[in-house]
This record gives structure tokens, sequence and C-alpha cells, in this order.
């Protein structure tokens, strides 16, 4: 657990200090994703489906706002609509355009979840965010995530009923528009999911609020197990054919990342919860304390090498100096420094027993930290 | 020197500033009644351009029928039907409206209050100087 926290610690650490990086590269990621979900699912305009013009996009995205995410992907798919049909194009036009008029208002900040939303409806973990919500997300999400679940819908009674649209002459403009919006924003099973998904998100914001020890865990299990019920609920009612193996499976997923978001949101130790009480002139306080659990990240010691070796090399140097001119007398050749220095080092390490006194610190230094010795040769030779 | 609560207290600050700071302080210009009241009125413009996209979708849907009837109908009937439902779907939509947007003034006016007592500690910090 403690190598959990160092790692928790540190990612916390490296996300402070790459955030000027990191945030546009996820945004980048994120709708380079997004879109190419979108030209892959769809793709009835094959000039939208080009990687060089998703690259430009989605990096246009990472240094816009993260509603510019929301925008393009809105155009990519009215494209797509619009390339399918005319009629499928004024269905998706009107639809968005309730969508952005009615709902948006309350939670612009919340774009982000109308774009996730569809995306992990196509990853088949669409349970994920319903309890991710809920833990860090306020009861107005709830809208915008109702209105993730209609654009998921709506693109699926797309794709779904893409051949059958193309099938149909263009005399039959009626029918293409009903078909689209029978399986698109007036199905069944869009107001059980979007049912199952807001009460599951409040459940779990309710519940994740509570002063309860392990509330957030609580509230993770409980939504979870929720949202299983009410979808399975739904379905016995309204016959939607959801399916029980994928809810059951994708609602384990959610708790998963609920429990990863618990780890870096709200990790705290219920065992050494204090509980205190006290007064002042006009109210009774009852203050329950929960410590959270932290671990200091690992300091890094730099040890700096050149300061070592600069300090060696004054000695060396002093030593050096005082050999060259030893071997200079003995051998009697005229050497610049540089290269006496080299020969005066040969000397004193093959020639210990002579200068035994002053080599003492440089074999001080070889044995107490091997690596410092090394360079300190390497830089000498 | 450093004075280091100071320098806590303006990062705070511009902080606060540089994020929700400028949306809060227009809100906070509001008396509370005089906002809601235009959230409400922006929300029933909304809400009728809303409300004419999904009739407009429930015509289509049903197009060939409702021309086929449209000579058989009776206008009047009709008409006030659909003025009831755009009531009534106006009258949900203000008081969600409402809800919301007084749960987000009250949060707003406690965040421009703590803003505006910070202000006030920082200006004591350099008359103590």
């Amino acid at each position: 657990m403690t190598k959990l926290l160092e790692i928790r610690e540190q990612i916390k650490i490296m996300l402070n200090r790459y955030e000027a990086f990191i945030f546009p590269v996820g945004k980048f990621l994120l709708a380079f994703f997004a879109l190419s979900m979108i030209n892959g699912r769809m793709g009835y305009m094959n000039r939208l489906d080009n990687m060089a013009l998703v690259l430009i996009v989605a990096l246009t995205c990472s240094f816009l706002p993260m509603g510019s995410m929301v925008f393009f992907g809105a155009i990519f798919s009215l494209a797509h609509m619009y390339a399918l049909s005319l009629e499928v194009l004024l269905v998706g036009v009107c639809v968005y355009l309730i969508i952005f008029v009615l709902f948006f208002r309350f939670g612009p900040k919340d774009s982000l979840v109308v774009l996730l939303t569809p995306l992990l409806f196509c990853m088949k973990i669409p349970y994920v965010m319903p309890v991710a919500l809920g833990l860090i997300g306020g009861p107005a999400s709830a809208v915008t995530m109702g209105c993730g679940i209609l654009v998921y819908y709506l693109n699926h009674a797309v794709v779904e009923n893409g051949t059958r649209i193309i099938a149909l002459g263009s005399e039959e403009a009626v029918a293409k528009i009903r078909m689209v919006l029978d399986a698109g924003v007036l199905n069944k099973e869009i107001f059980i999911v979007i049912a199952a998904f807001s009460i599951t998100m409040l459940v779990v914001w309710f519940l994740r609020r509570m002063s309860m020890e392990y509330a957030w865990t609580i509230a993770i299990v409980s939504g979870a197990l929720l949202n299983i019920v009410i979808l399975m609920m739904g379905d016995l009612m309204f016959d939607t054919n959801i399916s029980v193996l994928g809810t059951i499976l994708g609602s384990i997923v959610a708790v998963g990342v609920g429990k990863v978001i618990e780890f870096f949101k709200f990790f705290v130790d219920y065992r050494r919860t204090e509980k205190v009480q006290f007064e002042d002139d006009e109210y009774y306080y009852y203050v329950k304390a929960v410590p959270k659990i932290t671990v200091a990240t690992p300091a890094k010691t730099v040890k700096h090498i050149n300061s070592a070796t600069a300090a060696s090399r004054s000695v060396t140097t002093e030593r050096t100096a005082r050999s060259a001119s030893s071997a200079a007398a003995t051998r009697s050749s005229g050497r610049t420094g540089g290269s006496s220095v080299q020969d005066s080092r040969r000397s004193n390490v093959k020639n210990q027993p002579v200068n035994k006194g002053k080599s003492v610190t440089i074999n001080g230094q070889m044995t107490s930290s091997r690596k410092e010795s090394e360079v300190d040769f390497e830089e000498i030779f | 020197m450093l004075n280091e609560e100071k320098v806590i207290l303006m990062t705070k600050l511009a902080s606060y500033e540089e994020t929700e700071g400028k949306q809060n302080e227009k809100i906070g210009n509001y008396f509370r009644g005089d906002y809601l009241t235009v959230e409400v009125l922006k929300s029933l413009l909304y809400g009728t351009i809303a409300f004419v996209l999904g009739f407009g979708l429930y015509i289509l849907y049903d197009f060939d029928v409702f021309m086929e009837d449209i000579y058989r109908l009776d206008i009047f009937t009709f008409a006030q039907n659909i003025l009831t439902y755009y009531v009534i779907a106006l009258i949900v939509y203000a008081v969600i409206t409402f809800l919301v947007y007084s749960f987000r003034y009250t949060g707003t006016r406690k965040k421009l209050k703590r803003y505006y007592h910070n202000l006030k500690k920082l200006s004591m910090l350099y008359q103590k100087k």
C-alpha cells in the first residue's frame, strides 16, 4: 500500500509539474479518439474519414477549450448524417439544438461528459459514468449525462438504420424521419437508461457526502447495484433487451474505476477517526475528523559529483604538481601540464607505497563511493 | 523581505479571479430576485425555442397523417392542446431553472464573501506594514 501511495504522490507531482504539456496532449488524444470513433462507426462522408483532417482537428482541440471537442464532434456527426440523408440531418440538427438550448446552460463546464458518455457506450462500459460522476460531480451533472446518453442513442440509431435509410427513396422522407426518431429519441430503452443512470448518480453523490464510515465505498457499491436493479426492472417492464451479463460486468468495471477515483480523491484512515466535542458562546460543536492517508514521496538526494571531483582534483593537481616535478626530474622530459596530470595519477596508483600518505584520500573515495571515484578517474584520464 | 502570508493570500485571490472570479462578480452584482428573474426569463426564451423545435419534429414524425387530417382537424382544440403542453413544459422548465440558479446564487455569494474577506485581510496586512 505504501508503494501505491508513493506512486499516487509521484503522479500528482508529475501532473503539477508537467501540467502545461499533459493537458493539451490529453485533450489531443481524447479528441483524436472521439473523432476517429465517430468516423469509424458512421463513416458515411468519405471526405471526413481522413486521418490528416482528424489529426488537424484534434490538434486544434488540444489548445481550445473543452467545449470545442463537443462542437467538432457534433459537426462530424452531423456531416455524416448529411451524407446519409438530408432528413436525418434535420432530425440531428433539431435534437442537438434542443440539447444545446435546454440543457447546456445548466452545466456548460460539464461539456466533456456529453462527449465521454457516448465514448463509454461504444466501449461497452457506460456504467462507469454515473458512478464516476456521482463521485466527482454535482447533481447538475445528471443533466449533461442525460444529454450524452441521448446523443449516443441518436447516433446509434443512425448507424443501425443506415442501410435501411439508404434503401428508402427520396420520396420516403417522412419514413426516414420516423425511423430515426423511433430508434434514436422515442425509444423506451433511452428513458430507462437515463432514469437508471440519473438515479444512480444522485444516490452515489448523496451517499458519498454522508459522514458515515466508508461512505465512498458504500456509495460506489450501492450505486452500481442500484443501477443493475433499475436496468433489469426496466428490461422486465418494457422488454428493452438490455444485456444482463453486460450490465453486471460493466458495473464491476464501474466499481473498479470508482475505487481508483476514491484512491486519488478520498483516501482516508477510518481507524484513526477522532471525535471531539467543544463549545463556544453560541454553539456546541460535534466534530468528526478523519485523517487522510498520505505518504511523503521519497526525496531524491542528488550527489554533486562535480564538486567532489573538483575537491579531489585540487588534491590530485597539487599532488600531481609534486610528482610531476619529481617525474620530470627523473625522466628529464619537458611535458605539458595536462599530460603530467595523467602521468602523475598513474604514478600515484602504481607507486602507492611511494606516495602512501597522500593517496589515502583517493583510496578512501574509491571505497566509499565507487562511482564517484570512477568518474573522477575518467575525467582525469 | 517576502511576507509568506501575504504571498499565499495574493496567490489565492489571483487564482480565484483567474478562474471563476469574473463570472461570480457578475452574478454578485445582481440582487437575488433580479438574478433569478433574468435567468427564468432566459429559460422561457430558450424553452420556447426548444418547444418549437420539438413541435416541428412532432409534426414531421406524423406529417402525412397530419396533412390528411388537417382539413378535418378542429384547429381551435388543437391549438388549445398545444398551448397547454407549451405552458406545462415552460412551467416545469422555469421551476427547474429557479431551483438550480437559486442554489448557484447562494454558492456564489458564499464564495464572493470569502473573496472579499481575503481582500480585507490583505489590506490589513498592508496597513500593518
